[in-house]
Parts: structure tokens; C-alpha cells; sequence
């Protein structure tokens, strides 16, 4: 009666999530609602809670495996039972088993997998490895020690499962430190590799010494991976496959402040100065439609309504939730929808739906010290604001009188591709001039005026 | 002048440094203001152990009698014993002058001062060097006692220079000199009394060990007053307080040997803005680097390991990183000796120390009267071997011998740690049957 957990469809377009970390190992017992594992889609990562209760049988994927929705990820049942109908296909600790291509009727029925949702993606076999515990000699590296005239079987392997690899015979060759007896036996058992010079008596690696692979001295190294590893092929993306230009202008905050205040002595909602920008987008927006778009590369998409895209650093990293729909809402609306996501972000709570479809993207650094920006685009939408700090700065009035004025800064970056600098400077003169003259107003108003 | 490399101090760190760096093409200078050889050759371990053999000799020859061998009457010459010590110490001194005259090493005697911007004075001169090696090494720290300013009162230095004998001695600190004194003087029928203010003498050793070393010392005729704090010496009295009970006693000499400090006065350290503390002496890192760039300090002036050996690794250190070398200090595998009778010779760490670490251990310990050459060469006295190994991995992380000569067999405790040996391969090591050592292969069949 072993069940199997799957992994659950987070969000519509989906298909497959990272396995980035195993919280159980087989043999542990586990209830329902027990964290098995953390996961991750291209937006955010999720714990993976279990379904069942019993103890852990067969974990079906190892960790940083990319495992498609609906599948298998893991068995839970009573020791000793028969679980290989739950083994999915592509899995990579069983590589070499013919999975049965079918449901166990004990599954929940809603959550079972279909043989076709397994077999949708194939390609997941390709990037999964599989580690055989086994050393040895690689065939590679042994036709190269005797070529040499090393003697193979003497070294200690860095390959898996201690097998000796070509790179072995070279570090060898190379007069790579020799390891003390015992860190010989974490090189050996814990597959760690020795520095090119150790700290011990003539430059002897000592136990120590020894670093996981890809070790940096004086650096902690860690694999970029999950988030990070998105944040990183999304940063790439946008700033070598789009062409972006950076606008800067700022607006005098005087009368945001005092509709802030405004809204205190009526005793209305409070809204933050951000609030106020994110508003002003949405009225710009309305007048400059063409700002509210997707560059499709051959295809140019404007959108009628705003998703607006909030930045957020959130403890996982850069995350940029979605206010869908955020051209119908009034500003208290707004300002509440706002504060909901960042939340959900930082708590990790977040939806991935709600983490895609934006046409528009608010970042602020002001609070942290920022006096001034260039944000980069998230690609394929085509504008981004910046909202930088703010700060004293002269203005003259229409009398020519020279007074002192809350100022901040704001930098527009665009998809050159898609858009031209006037047309943005256009837009960014209308956000400047609603922030300073109709803060908080909603769109239809502004709309009416023009 | 302009030097390459400039050592100020002509100890063991400093004439060891010397040679390293002058043989790799170095062009050095050594600045010394008193004798070459520093504390070890001229206060420290060359003469009290030159003594220390005159006191064994006398010894053995005194209880010969186990071995059938009677000497009749039997009488010692202090004096002579200093003239052989003399003799060794000449002998040590040209050695290193003959060695940094064959390595073209320049020796200028002389007071050095430093200066800003890696330059130093020295006889009115100024000189410059790219890196500067300070190891001018530790005098005897002398507590604020009053009295104690009176002639028959000494340190470890003015001691080694007395020829004769007192009739008693008394000895403030029960460390690793006030030990060895107390043995050398207790060897040849001086009465010794011992104050120590811990609860313990050599409180840095394994407990066991310092209690065992305690026994035997006390089998030679020294009386060890252990927790006793002296409060003031008059005339030829010391007084002390003994649980809570204050005591005389007459003393016709008195040795204080409560520490060592640095010797970071007079030469111009806090001018140039190097971190030093006048107890703990210089902070350097592992490679033996100040805060100050090219300036580099080895042995004693840094308050680690005051031990001569230790110092000479420091200067190797610091030569080896001015040429490029990765190197540094591994302290936890500095051997380290008590040349009493029976000798005291640890490296590594103890159960505890290696506890605090937060390490598993597992410990092992054999007497050393299992050993058929011990109880053959040290009728009646005791001994006994301890090994501290990390349980995660079996190496061997500490071991800790008192017990007839055992100085001698640490170094192969050392060459085990620095390798990491494991007791598997330790267990595969073949030990010359009979000998003493035997017992590093024998105690590990006691660990658990």
C-alpha cells in the first residue's frame, strides 16, 4: 500500500519544477504534511509537503533534478514493500528500471500521474545524472596511465564514487599535494579534492585542507542554482537580447506629501509614496498606451490593461510579483494589492501565476540610500521605472523665487527596439506631471482632463 | 646600506632566518646586541641542560647501586660543571658565527631601533631593508613582590651564572624552568622546596602527566608546596600564604621563575604603529606577518610557544613566505619538553583541549613499566604514555609521555600528527625492539 507524492502543478504554465533540496532520506518516517522537499519553478521556490504518512521508501529524483509536474517525486509506505510501479520514468536514481506506465490505483486519484504526463517530457532523462557508487579506473584515464607509466590503481579518485578519472592521472602528473592518511580518507569518502599546496609539513594536504570540488580558497562557494540561477539567465537575457536605454527625470514631491497628508486627517489609508508612483504609471500608461507593451521580436503586443510588476527583494532574491490588472484599481486597492504581494514574496507564500504576465515594471531602491539608477528590463515587456531617493533640491516658481523642494528621482528604461526616446521621454514627462499635480487621481479623471 | 633581508635578534628564530634566507641569495643582516644564540644558547636550554647532565651523572652515579655498580665517595664540582657549560656554549656561539660567515650573512652588534618606511638604526647608522624579521626574544617576567630586589634572589639568568651551591633553594613558580632547576639542584642533595601558586605544577601539561612528574621530582628530595601564593621576602625569609595560613621559610637562594615577557621595549615599536601588547608580545598571523607591511616577527617577541624550537619554525616560516612559498605555523603539532628526570615530552592536544574543540576523542594510556627497556634503564621509576585520537577518523590528534628520556621519541608523535596517521597505519609502523619507543606502538592497544 505504498502511495507515491507527486509533484504538483504550481500554476498553469508550469510543467516542470527543480527539485533543489531533499529534507528527508529514505528510511525517515514522515506524516502527512511533513516538508519532504524544496522545490522550484522559474519564478519562486515552494515547499513540497507530503501526502501521505509512513516511512520514506524511495526517493525517485536526486537533488537539482529537473522533475516534470504530476510525476512521482517520491514512496512512502511500510518497509519492505514493493514500490516499483511507482517508479516514474526518467528518474534519476533508477535509470535502468522499465517503469510501469500507469497509475496505482492506491494514488489519489486527483493527483495520480497519467502515462502521458510522464511521457510529455522526455527530455528530463537527458539531465539527470545518474551516480553509481562504484570506483575504479575510467577506461580514459587508465589508457593514460600506462601510457605514462603511472600506476592507476594507487591514486585516489575525484570522479564518482572515488573512480579514478583522467584528471586524476593529470593532478597526479602535475605533483598535486600528497594527502595525509586521513585526508586520503575524505577524498575517498566524501569525494573532497585537495588544494594545489596544503598546509602541512611541505605543502601536505591535511584533512583540513580538503574542499568539495570547484573550491575557491578564501571563498565560500556555492552552486548557482534555483533562483539565483534564473535571476542570472534573465538578467543575461534582457541586457544582451534587448536594447536599452535609460531615461532620468525626477518631480517635486510637495504635492504627494500633501495628499498624503491629506488622506491622514481625513482618516483614509495610508499609501506610500511608491503607491503614488505606481498610480501615476497607470494614468501614464493610459495616455501612453504604447509604453504598455511586449516586444515579441517580430511582433509588437499592446496591452489594454496593466499587469504591474513590483520588484521585490525578497530573502530568496530578486522576485517580481504581478498586480494583475492594476489599471482598474483605485489606489487604495492598489496600495493594498501592492503590500499583499511583497509580503507573499518575502513570507515565500507567492503563487507563480502571480509571478508572470506583467506589461510593466515598478522597481524602487530609494529607501536604501539610492540616489539614482538604471534598472534593467524584464524582457518581453519594454518599460521599467525607477524610483531613486529623495532629496533637497532649489526650484524657482513662476515669480521667479528660488525655494527648497523635495525631489525624486526617477530613471525609465526602455526597449530601444520597440520604442523611441521621445515617445518615452513623452511618457515620463506625464508621469512627472501627475506626480506633481494630480497625485493619487485616478486614470479616468486624468483621461477626461487631457 | 640597503639589505634584502634584515633579522634583529640573533636567537634561534633570527640566525636560523639568517641562514634560510641568505642561502637562497638572500642579502641579510643580523643585528644583535648581546651574545649570538639569544636565550636559548646563552640563558635557556643550551646551559641548563649542559647543567642538568652534570646533575644526572651525579645521580646515577649516586644510585648505581640497582646495577652493581658502587662509585665509593662520591663528590661534585659545581664549578667545573659550569666550566664544561662554558665550554659548550663557546663551542655553539663560533658555530653560528662560523655558519653566518659561510652563508655571508653580515652580524653587526649593536642596540637596533625601528624607523618608518622598513628601515632600522643601528650604532648611529640608518639602514634599509625590504622585509625585517624582529625576534628579539623574552627576558624572565619578575612579579611585583616586595624584597624582591635582593641579591640572593634570581631569575633562570642570574641562576645559570651561580657556581656554587646553596644550601637550600627555594623556587617561586613550578613551571617548566622552576621544574627543571628543581630537579638539577635536588639531583646533586640540594634541599628544594617548590612554591607554586596553582593547584598543580605545569598546569598547561595533561593533568596525569604533571602529577606523575610532581612524584618523581618528590622521590629526588623537592618539596612542592602547591597552591602557596609568596606575599613578601625579607632578609633571607620567604614568606607565603598556604591555605589561608601565612608561613616563613629561610631560603639561602631563591629562584623566580614565574614566566617569560616579550621583549618589545626600546626598540622604537610603538613609533612605527605595530600591534604588540607589552605581555602577549607582536601579533603576527600564521606566516609570522605584523600589521605592518615587511615587517615580520618569529619566536618569543610573540608571545607563542616560548619555545626555542618553535621559534626556529617561525623564522623558517617568515623566509619561506619573503621568497614566495606558501608556508605557516602549525602550532597544534610544536612539540614540547620538560627536561626534568624523568623527562616530560608532549605534542598535539590533550583529551580536554580537543573536547573544547568540539571534537569526539578517544584516549588510550600504558604505563611505561609494560616496556622491558624502561624498567630495565629506570628501575622504580614511574612513567606513562597517553594518546588523544579524533573518533570520527581515528588520527591521532595528541600524545603525552613522562617517563625516563622520552624527549627523544617525540619527534616520531610529531611526524605522525603533521602526516595525519591514523591508528590503522600507525598500527603497520615496525618499532626496534627493545625500546622505549616500543611504548607508541604498545598504548594503542589500550584505546577506547
Amino acid at each position: 500500500m505504498a502511495n507515491p507524492v507527486i509533484m504538483p502543478r504550481q500554476g498553469q504554465s508550469v510543467e516542470s519544477c527543480i527539485l533543489t533540496e531533499w529534507k528527508v532520506k529514505e528510511g525517515d518516517t514522515v506524516a502527512e504534511g511533513d516538508v519532504l522537499a524544496v522545490i522550484e519553478t522559474d519564478k519562486a521556490s515552494f515547499d513540497l509537503e507530503s501526502t501521505a504518512s509512513g516511512t520514506v521508501l524511495e526517493l525517485f529524483w536526486e537533488a537539482d533534478d529537473d522533475v516534470p509536474v504530476l510525476a512521482n517525486v517520491i514512496a512512502i509506505g511500510k518497509e519492505g514493500e514493493n514500490i516499483d510501479d511507482l517508479r516514474p520514468q526518467g528518474s534519476g536514481s533508477s535509470p535502468s528500471l522499465e517503469p510501469v506506465a500507469s497509475s496505482t490505483p492506491e494514488a489519489p486519484a486527483g493527483n495520480a500521474p497519467t502515462t502521458q504526463q510522464i511521457i510529455a517530457r522526455p527530455e528530463a532523462d537527458s539531465s539527470t545524472s545518474s551516480y553509481t557508487p562504484s570506483s575504479g579506473v575510467s577506461p580514459r584515464a587508465r589508457k593514460k596511465a600506462i601510457k605514462l607509466g603511472v600506476d592507476a590503481e594507487t591514486l585516489v579518485g575525484t570522479g564518482p564514487g572515488g573512480r579514478v578519472i583522467e584528471r586524476d592521472i593529470d593532478a597526479f602528473l602535475a605533483g598535486t599535494p600528497r594527502l595525509s592518511a586521513t585526508a586520503r580518507i575524505h577524498a575517498k569518502e566524501q569525494g573532497l579534492e585537495a588544494p594545489v599546496r596544503g598546509s602541512g609539513i611541505a605543502g601536505m594536504a591535511l584533512a583540513s585542507d580538503m574542499r568539495k570540488p570547484g573550491s575557491i580558497e578564501g571563498a565560500e562557494v556555492e552552486p548557482v542554482k534555483g533562483i539565483r540561477k534564473l535571476i542570472a539567465e534573465r538578467m543575461m537575457q534582457s541586457l544582451q537580447g534587448t536594447a536599452q536605454l535609460t531615461l532620468h527625470s525626477s518631480f517635486d514631491a510637495t504635492n504627494c506629501q500633501k495628499y498624503r497628508k491629506k488622506r491622514l486627517a481625513d482618516g483614509e489609508s495610508k499609501v506610500s509614496i511608491n503607491d503614488l508612483i505606481a498610480q501615476a504609471i497607470l494614468a501614464s500608461l493610459k495616455v501612453h498606451p504604447e509604453m504598455n507593451a511586449h516586444f515579441l521580436g517580430d511582433r509588437l503586443a499592446v496591452f489594454h490593461e496593466v499587469n504591474l510588476g513590483i520588484a521585490v527583494d525578497s530573502p530568496r532574491g530578486l522576485m517580481v510579483p504581478v498586480v494583475q490588472e492594476a489599471s482598474k484599481m483605485s489606489i487604495e486597492m492598489l496600495s493594498s494589492e501592492i503590500k499583499k504581494k511583497a509580503i507573499a514574496c518575502r513570507d515565500g507564500t507567492i503563487q507563480p501565476d502571480d509571478l508572470s504576465g506583467g506589461t510593466f515594471t515598478l522597481t524602487n531602491l530609494g529607501m536604501l540610500g539610492v540616489d539614482n539608477f538604471t534598472p534593467v528590463l524584464n524582457p518581453p515587456e519594454i518599460g521599467i521605472l525607477g524610483v531613486g531617493g529623495i532629496s533637497l533640491q532649489p526650484k524657482r516658481n513662476m515669480d521667479g523665487e528660488v525655494s527648497f523642494v523635495d525631489q525624486i528621482s526617477l530613471s525609465l528604461t526602455i526597449d530601444h527596439q520597440a520604442i523611441d526616446g521621445a515617445p518615452a521621454a513623452r511618457f515620463l514627462q506625464a508621469l512627472v506631471n501627475h506626480l506633481e499635480n494630480h497625485p493619487g487621481e485616478n486614470p479616468q479623471k486624468i483621461e477626461g482632463e487631457e | 646600506m640597503k639589505y634584502d633581508f634584515a633579522v634583529i635578534g640573533a636567537g634561534p628564530a633570527g640566525y636560523v632566518a639568517a641562514k634560510k634566507a641568505a642561502s637562497a641569495g638572500l642579502k641579510v643582516v643580523m643585528i644583535e646586541k648581546k651574545k649570538l644564540g639569544g636565550v636559548c644558547l646563552n640563558e635557556g636550554c643550551v646551559p641548563s641542560k649542559t647543567l642538568l647532565q652534570a646533575a644526572k651523572t651525579y645521580h646515577h652515579a649516586k644510585h648505581g647501586s640497582i646495577f652493581g655498580v658502587e662509585a665509593g665517595s662520591l663528590s661534585f664540582d659545581f664549578g667545573k660543571a659550569h666550566t664544561h657549560k662554558n665550554s659548550v656554549m663557546d663551542r655553539m656561539r663560533d658555530g653560528i658565527a662560523g655558519l653566518m660567515k659561510k652563508h655571508k650573512v653580515e652580524v653587526i652588534e649593536g642596540e637596533a631601533t625601528l624607523l618608518k618606511g622598513s628601515s632600522f638604526s643601528v650604532n648611529g647608522e640608518t639602514h634599509e631593508a625590504d622585509n625585517i624579521l624582529l625576534c628579539t626574544g623574552s627576558s624572565p617576567s619578575i612579579p611585583p613582590i616586595p624584597g624582591i630586589e635582593a641579591d640572593h634572589i634570581v631569575d633562570s639568568t642570574g641562576i645559570l651564572n651561580i657556581d656554587t651551591l646553596p644550601k637550600n633553594l627555594v623556587i617561586v613558580g613550578g613551571g617548566v624552568i622552576g621544574c627543571e632547576f628543581a630537579c638539577m639542584y635536588a639531583s646533586v642533595g640540594v634541599p628544594v622546596t617548590v612554591l607554586e601558586a596553582m593547584p598543580e605544577i605545569c598546569p598547561n601539561l595533561d593533568s596525569e602527566i604533571s602529577a606523575i612528574l610532581r612524584k618523581e621530582l618528590e622521590k629526588k628530595g623537592v618539596t612542592f608546596k602547591l597552591g602557596a601564593k609568596v606575599e613578601s621576602f625579607e632578609g633571607k625569609s620567604v614568606r607565603f600564604n598556604l591555605d589561608g595560613k601565612t608561613q616563613d621559610m629561610d631560603a639561602d637562594l631563591v629562584l623566580v621563575a614565574t614566566g617569560r615577557r616579550p621583549n618589545v621595549s626600546g626598540l622604537g615599536l610603538e613609533e612605527i604603529g605595530l600591534d604588540f601588547d607589552p605581555r602577549c608580545g607582536v601579533k603576527v598571523d600564521s606566516r609570522g606577518a605584523t600589521n605592518l607591511p615587511g615587517l615580520w616577527a618569529a619566536g618569543d617577541v610573540t608571545g607563542q610557544a616560548w619555545l626555542a624550537h618553535a621559534a626556529s619554525r617561525m623564522g623558517e616560516v617568515v623566509v619561506h613566505n619573503i621568497n614566495g612559498q606558501k608556508d605557516q605555523m602549525r602550532h597544534d603539532t610544536m612539540p614540547a619538553v620538560v627536561y626534568t628526570s624523568p623527562e616530560v615530552a608532549v605534542v598535539g592536544l590533550t583529551k580536554e583541549e580537543a573536547i573544547e574543540r568540539g571534537m569526539k576523542v578517544k584516549t588510550g594510556k600504558i604505563p611505561m613499566a609494560i616496556n622491558a627497556r624502561y624498567i630495565a634503564e629506570n628501575p622504580g621509576e614511574e612513567g606513562i604514555c597517553k594518546v588523544v585520537l579524533d573518533a570520527d577518523t581515528n588520527r591521532l590528534i595528541g600524545v603525552h609521555m613522562v617517563g625516563g628520556a622520552c624527549s627523544e621519541m617525540i619527534f616520531g608523535a610529531t611526524a605522525m600528527l603533521e602526516t595525519e596517521l591514523r591508528e590503522e597505519e600507525i598500527a603497520e609502523i615496525v618499532f626496534p625492539h627493545p625500546t622505549t619507543s616500543e611504548i607508541m606502538k604498545d598504548v594503542f592497544m589500550t584505546v577506547r
